[in-house]
C-alpha cells in the first residue's frame, strides 16, 4: 500500500469526499438538534410559567395583605426554596416567605441566586404581581431547563463524535485503497510513456471505476505496442525491399567498373552512380532512424551519459577536419562530469551532426565552439562564425528534408537537424536556434524535469 | 579459409561469394537458414556470414540456434535495417560482428578476415612492431628507426589497432569503432584526417611508408 503524506491526503479525492460529507453531516445534526433543544425548551418554560400564573392566581384569592402575607409565610415555611421560591414584599416593608427578595417590575423574570453551598446553582423562573399595595413573587428552579440543554450536550457528543470519526477513519482507509489503485495506474502509464510498451495495469477485482480505467490503459497500451510493432515491421520489410536492389544495383555498378575493355570514363560513371547510391541509402536510413526514434523504443534502453566525455569525443574526432579546412573548432568544458539519462550514441550522433553542419556551411576562416554548460540543466551548444541562419528561416531547417535555398549546392541530405531535433525530443532536451552575432548557436538544453517531449 | 554465406538474395549471394573465392577462400552459399543450421552444424567453418532476414528460419534465430548448439564459428551478420537496437538484437544472439547493406565488398572482406583470425584470447603483448617502428605499449612509447615519435593519445590508439591487425585491412568504419566507440558514418572524412595526422608523424619524415591506402577498402600498416 502505498505511503500517504499530508498534502497527498489533502490532494485525495476520497478524502475531501469525507471531509465535505462529515462537515455537511454535522452541520445539519447541529442545526437540527439545535431546533429540536429551541423547541423543547420553550414548551418547557412555557408550561413553567403557566404553573407560575396558576400558582399566583391561586394567592391572589386571599381577602387581604396580612392574610396574604400569613398564607405565604406559611406555604415558604413548608417548601423548599432550592425548588421554589414563595416571597410577599408587605407593604410595610416586612418580607415573608422562604427567600427575601427585594421589589421589581411586574411581570416574568429571571432570578439568579449564584451557586448555592454545594454548588448547584440557583438560577429562577419568576413572576411577579402586586397585590393590596405590596408584591408577591412566585419563582421556580429553572433546573430542568438547565439539564435539558447539558443532555442535548452529551446526546450530541455521544451521536456525532463517532459517525465523525467512523466517517474521517472510513474516508482515510478508501483514500489510502484507490491512492495505491490510482498509483499503479500512474506507474503504468509512466512506464509506458518512457518506452516500456509491455507494462500493464494489474486487474484490480472491486473497484469498479477504476478497474474500469486500468483496462481502458491496458487496452491502449496493447493497441499502442501493436501499432509499434507494425511500424518496426513495416521499416524492417521497407528496409529489406529497398536496400536488397540498392545492393544489387551496387553490385553490379561494381562489376560495371570492373569490367574488361571499360574505358576509364565509363569506370568513373559507374564510381558516381555507386556513390549516387550510397547518398540514397543514407537518405532512407536517416528517416529510418528518425522513424524509430520517434516511435521512442529507444528510451528503454537509457543510461547515465557524460555529456563531457561525449563533447571531448566528438570535438577530438572532428578537430583535424575542422584544420584542413582552414576552421577552428575549439571545446569548452565545465570542471566536472556532466550526466544526463541518455542513449550515448545518438547523443554523440546529434553532436556529430551539429558540428558537421557547422563544418559545412561555414567559410574558411570560420572558428567553431562547442560548449558544455553544466548544472542542474546542462545546455550542449555548437556555434559558428559562419553566415547564420535568418530568423524566419530557423523553425523551418528542423524540418524534414528541408534545405535553405543557398545550401542546395553543399552536400547533405536535409535530415541532419531533423535528426538531432528527434534525438533531443526523445532526451527531453529542448532544440534551440539562435543568432550567435554573427553566426548560429544551436542549443540542446536538457533536464526538463519530467523528460517529457 | 572456408566460409559459409547465408543470403536468400541470389546477386548479393553471388557478389559475396565471387568475391571472396577471388581471395582465395573456400565459399558455400546457401539461400534458407533451415539448410544452414544443417550445415554449420555438421561441417567445419572459419566464418559465417547470415543475413538477418532469411525466408523459413531468419538468420537470428539460426544463429541462436547454433549457439545453443555449441558452435561458436564467429557470425558476421547482414542487416537491412542497421538501427542501434537491431545491432545489439544481433550481438545479443550470438552475432560477433554486423553490416548494413549496403556495403562495399572491401567492408565484408576486412570484416570477415578479422572475425577469422580474431585471437581466441587476447595475448599479454606489450610491444607491437612493424618494419623499424615500434610501440611499448606500457610505457605508451612509439619509436621508429630508433627516433622517438610524440603521439596524441587517440594517434597512439589508431596506430595501436593498426599494429595489432598488421598485415591486415582496417576499414573506415572498423577505425570509427575500435578507436572512437562510433557506430554511425559520418558524413565527413574524419578517419582521413586522423590517418593523414598519424602518417606525418610517423611516415612523412623516413624513407618508407608504413601505413598503405587499401582502395574501395581502408589502411593496412605493412611490416
Amino acid at each position: 500500500m502505498a505511503r500517504l503524506g499530508l498534502p497527498a491526503l489533502r490532494r485525495s479525492t476520497p478524502v475531501r469526499l469525507a471531509a465535505f460529507l462529515v462537515a455537511l453531516f454535522a452541520c445539519v445534526s447541529l442545526l437540527s438538534f439545535g431546533v429540536t433543544y429551541l423547541v423543547i425548551r420553550n414548551r418547557l418554560e412555557t408550561g413553567m410559567r403557566a404553573d407560575l400564573e396558576q400558582t399566583m392566581a391561586g394567592f391572589s384569592a386571599a381577602p387581604s395583605a396580612s392574610a396574604l402575607a400569613a398564607l405565604i409565610a406559611n406555604q415558604g415555611a413548608v417548601t423548599d426554596p432550592s425548588q421554589r421560591i414563595l416571597t410577599y414584599l408587605a407593604p410595610n416593608g416586612q418580607v415573608f416567605g422562604n427567600v427575601a427578595l427585594s421589589r421589581g417590575p411586574e411581570g416574568f423574570l429571571y432570578i439568579d441566586l449564584g451557586p448555592n453551598p454545594t454548588g448547584a446553582r440557583r438560577d429562577y423562573l419568576g413572576l411577579a404581581g402586586n397585590f393590596f399595595g405590596g408584591q408577591l413573587i412566585v419563582a421556580a428552579n429553572r433546573a430542568p431547563v438547565t439539564a435539558l440543554a447539558a443532555t442535548f450536550l452529551d446526546v450530541l457528543l455521544a451521536s456525532l463524535l463517532p459517525t465523525i470519526v467512523i466517517a474521517i477513519g472510513g474516508g482515510l482507509y478508501l483514500a489510502r485503497r484507490s491512492r495505491a489503485r490510482v498509483d499503479r495506474i500512474v506507474a503504468t502509464l509512466d512506464r509506458l510513456s518512457s518506452g516500456d510498451l509491455t507494462a500493464r495495469v494489474v486487474p484490480m477485482p472491486g473497484a469498479h471505476d477504476l478497474a474500469a480505467i486500468g483496462e481502458g490503459v491496458n487496452r491502449l497500451a496493447v493497441r499502442q505496442e501493436a501499432a509499434t510493432e507494425a511500424l518496426r515491421q513495416v521499416s524492417a520489410d521497407i528496409a529489406h525491399d529497398l536496400k536488397t536492389p540498392i545492393q544489387r544495383l551496387a553490385v553490379q555498378l561494381d562489376r560495371l567498373a570492373a569490367a574488361e575493355g571499360m574505358p576509364e570514363t565509363g569506370a568513373a560513371l559507374a564510381a558516381e552512380a555507386r556513390e549516387e547510391a550510397a547518398r540514397i541509402v543514407g537518405t532512407f536510413q536517416s528517416l529510418l532512424q528518425i522513424a524509430q526514434i520517434e516511435g521512442g523504443s529507444p528510451k528503454a534502453r537509457f543510461v547515465p551519459v557524460d555529456l563531457a566525455e561525449v563533447a571531448r569525443t566528438f570535438a577530438e574526432i572532428y578537430e583535424p577536419a575542422a584544420d584542413d579546412a582552414g576552421q577552428s573548432l575549439t571545446l569548452h568544458l565545465p570542471g566536472g562530469p556532466v550526466t544526463v539519462q541518455g542513449d550515448r550514441s545518438l547523443l554523440g550522433q546529434a553532436l556529430a551532426n551539429l558540428i558537421e553542419n557547422a563544418l559545412r556551411h561555414t567559410p574558411p576562416g570560420s572558428r567553431i565552439a562547442v560548449t558544455l554548460h553544466g548544472g542542474a540543466q546542462p545546455v550542449l551548444e555548437v556555434a559558428d562564425t559562419g553566415p547564420g541562419i535568418p530568423a524566419d528561416e530557423r523553425q523551418n531547417v528542423l524540418r524534414r528534408l528541408y534545405r535553405l535555398e543557398r545550401s542546395r549546392t553543399t552536400p547533405g541530405s536535409g535530415l541532419g537537424l531533423a535528426l538531432v531535433a528527434a534525438i533531443a525530443d526523445l532526451h527531453g532536451a529542448a532544440l534551440t536556434l539562435d543568432d550567435a552575432a554573427p553566426g548560429l548557436v544551436v542549443r540542446l538544453a536538457f533536464g526538463r524535469p519530467d523528460g517529457a517531449p | 579459409m572456408r566460409i559459409l554465406v547465408v543470403e536468400d538474395d541470389r546477386t548479393t549471394a553471388d557478389y559475396i561469394a565471387d568475391g571472396l573465392r577471388r581471395e582465395g577462400h573456400a565459399v558455400d552459399a546457401l539461400a534458407q537458414g533451415r539448410d544452414a543450421l544443417v550445415r554449420a552444424t555438421t561441417e567445419d567453418y572459419d566464418v559465417l556470414v547470415v543475413d538477418r532476414m532469411l525466408p523459413g528460419l531468419d538468420g537470428l534465430s539460426l544463429v541462436k540456434a547454433l549457439r545453443a548448439a555449441r558452435v561458436a564459428t564467429p557470425v558476421l551478420f547482414l542487416t537491412s535495417l542497421g538501427g542501434v537496437d537491431d545491432r545489439i538484437e544481433g550481438l545479443n544472439a550470438g552475432g560477433d560482428d554486423y553490416l548494413v547493406k549496403p556495403f562495399a565488398f572491401g567492408e565484408l572482406s576486412a570484416r570477415v578476415a578479422a572475425l577469422a583470425r580474431r585471437p581466441r584470447m587476447q595475448e599479454a603483448v606489450t610491444e607491437l612492431v612493424a618494419g623499424d617502428l615500434r610501440m611499448d605499449l606500457l610505457a605508451r612509447r612509439v619509436t621508429r628507426a630508433g627516433q622517438e615519435i610524440d603521439l596524441l593519445p587517440r594517434e597512439f590508439a589508431l596506430l595501436e589497432q593498426l599494429l595489432r591487425r598488421k598485415g591486415r585491412v582496417l576499414t573506415r568504419t572498423m577505425l570509427l569503432e575500435s578507436v572512437w566507440d562510433i557506430r554511425f558514418d559520418p558524413q565527413t572524412n574524419v578517419v582521413e584526417t586522423h590517418v593523414s595526422r598519424l602518417r606525418a608523424k610517423i611516415d612523412k619524415p623516413f624513407e618508407t611508408e608504413l601505413i598503405k591506402t587499401v582502395r574501395g577498402a581502408g589502411y593496412r600498416i605493412e611490416g
